[in-house]
């Protein structure tokens, strides 16, 4: 159970999270990289002499085609190191004596890690949806969809991401596990299973393209088509994916114990 | 702590401790390196858990509610790490506001602890740039914020110079004229000598004995002697040194240095001084080495290892 005590000491907690994401440059650096992206987005087809999507889905298409990579990114930087970094850097000497249940550290390292993520993210939307107002003159709800979708996504990287965090010894390794598991592995096997004829429903890049979907429908490739669940299934996967790794990563982080 | 004990696979680093910290005293928690006593002070603090047995604080389990059994305890473990990218003030305001101090108590009492730490011209920069002695103190100021009723302190003057081990000394003195609980871990026998009443010894996980630094100096069976003559003694005239009574053991250390063991009290002293001076041996010097403390912890070390 969380109690009012315990809420206030996560909100302490998600705040000096914060602050390290300020002070070691992480929100910065996120911020740059979403600037380079939307520059990129409206600076290259007037460069190259191409025209802009007509329709402000179709517009703003663009942009979420990089949203599942902002995602992990955010994941990877929010919220990777989150708790092994207390035990690998000895961090945990100066936090765990004080009063406060280990529950307690995780839901505010979530909290600041889900803030900082839908942060990121809120701000290449809103991005998106101002430069699509101006250039198509026009905005769709499908726009505001696909944002939900995104917040969501994040959510479940950023549960996997604690996962990690809380099992394996190392920051580098829990960083880059984290990474390649939504870039690269997850692909792999959604490929394999759907080569199978296995529907890859449960695996979240998979489910990712509702982020895509929702604002235009899929190019279909002969021979080849990526699977996407439905919303509905896309959701409760993310949801799934957020909550069990959530909870295992409390469970773990609970009961690991500062050896070093 | 009843029956505490902690066991990594088949290693056993704590066997089942029995042991009580009465109310304001200073306890030394003596034992040399892999003893057990980070592990029995990391079971105190919660950072890791008992394989078997209890330890409370105030009475309260701190297994089965840590949170509040650790409310009115300051602590310093090992040498801590901090987050670099926060200043001494910035963490003592993260402690500070995670134990529901005031704003206006955490800059009162950051202020006088980083003062009596001697920080206060630190207290603005960041932690990732400070020495080990630096954090160590650091680690001092954060578990005397809250003005705790009991301090929890694994080497406290690990990494410190000579002169800031002083320092820390004179402000676990200073607790403890306050009435405060320590419970002090060390392999530094003068120091716990210097700042604890009462002590207790372990080693391989087991505690070995307890009590005041008074009880214990008088549980040593043998003292440490240094004697220095004019000539370096011959094999046949320290063997009769050997032969004297109460004399455990003789070891010549060169340039007419002579280090013997011997049993019973000032007594018995006067008597090995008295037959030297007699047999014609010309005797220099003759001094005490070490403390009776000291050589209890010897004696007790050297039993277990046996």
């Amino acid at each position: 159970m969380i109690g009012k005590e315990d809420l206030r000491q996560a909100f302490v907690v998600a705040s000096y999270e914060i602050r390290k994401y300020l002070r070691s440059r992480r929100l910065m650096g996120m911020s740059v990289l979403l600037a380079l992206i939307i520059g990129l987005i409206l600076g290259l087809p007037p460069a190259l002499g191409s025209p802009y999507p007509s329709s402000p889905n179709d517009f703003v298409g663009t942009f979420a085609g990089f949203t599942g990579l902002l995602a992990v990114l955010c994941g990877v930087l929010f919220a990777a190191d989150a708790l092994c970094s207390e035990h690998e850097k000895r961090t945990g000497y100066f936090l765990f004596p004080n009063p406060v249940r280990r529950e307690t550290i995780v839901l505010g390292k979530l909290l600041a890690s889900l803030a900082a993520s839908w942060m990121i993210l809120l701000l290449y939307y809103a991005a998106a949806t101002v430069a699509a107002l101006v250039i198509t003159r026009s905005v769709t709800w499908e726009i505001g969809l696909s944002a939900a979708y995104a917040l969501a996504y994040v959510a479940c990287v950023i549960g996997v991401a604690f996962l990690l965090s809380s099992v394996l010894k190392g920051t580098i390794s829990s960083t880059v596990l984290t990474f390649f598991l939504f870039t690269l592995i997850f692909g792999i096997v959604g490929a394999l299973l759907q080569v199978g004829k296995v529907a890859p429903w449960f695996i979240p890049t998979q489910a990712a393209g509702i982020i895509s979907n929702v604002l235009s429908p899929p190019s279909v490739f002969p021979g080849f088509s990526q699977f996407v669940p439905d919303a509905a299934t896309s959701l409760a996967v993310f949801a799934g994916y957020f909550v069990i790794g959530s909870i295992v990563a409390t469970v773990s982080f609970h009961r690991r114990e500062l050896k070093t | 702590m009843k029956g505490l004990g902690k066991d990594y696979g088949a290693f056993t680093a704590l066997g089942a401790l029995d042991l009580a910290i009465p109310a304001g005293t200073c306890f030394g928690y003596l034992g040399p390196n892999g003893a057990g006593k980070s592990t029995t002070i990391k079971i105190l603090t919660n950072l890791i858990r008992p394989s078997r047995g209890q330890a409370q604080l105030f009475g309260v389990d701190v297994q089965r509610s840590p949170t509040q059994a650790l409310r009115k305890v300051g602590t310093v473990i090992e040498t801590p790490e901090f987050y670099g990218y926060l200043s001494p003030l910035e963490l003592l305001e993260y402690a500070g506001r995670l134990r529901g101090m005031s704003r206006t108590d955490i800059a009162a009492r950051s202020e006088a602890v980083l003062k009596t730490v001697k920080l206060t011209g630190w207290a603005d920069k960041r932690v990732e740039t400070f020495s080990k002695g630096m954090k160590q103190r650091l680690a001092v100021a954060q578990a005397l914020l809250h003005e705790p009723d009991l301090l929890i302190l694994d080497e406290p003057t690990s990494g410190l110079d000579p002169r800031g081990m002083a320092e820390v000394r004179d402000i676990v003195k200073s607790l403890k004229r306050e009435g405060r609980t320590i419970f002090m871990s060390s392999h530094l026998l003068g120091e716990v000598q210097e700042v604890c009443d009462a002590a207790a010894l372990i080693d391989h996980g087991k505690l070995l004995l307890q009590g005041t630094l008074d009880e214990l100096a008088r549980r040593a069976d043998t003292t440490a002697f240094q004697a220095t003559f004019l000539a370096p003694p011959n094999p046949d005239e320290l063997a009769w040194i050997g032969g004297l009574p109460g004399v455990k053991s003789v070891n010549p250390s060169g340039n007419g240095v002579v280090e013997f063991r011997l049993a019973g009290g000032p007594e018995a002293q006067v008597a090995v001084i008295s037959a030297i001076v007699r047999s014609g041996l010309q005797l220099t010097a003759f001094r005490p080495v070490g403390t009776a403390l000291e050589q209890l912890y010897l004696e007790q070390i050297q039993e277990t290892e046996q």
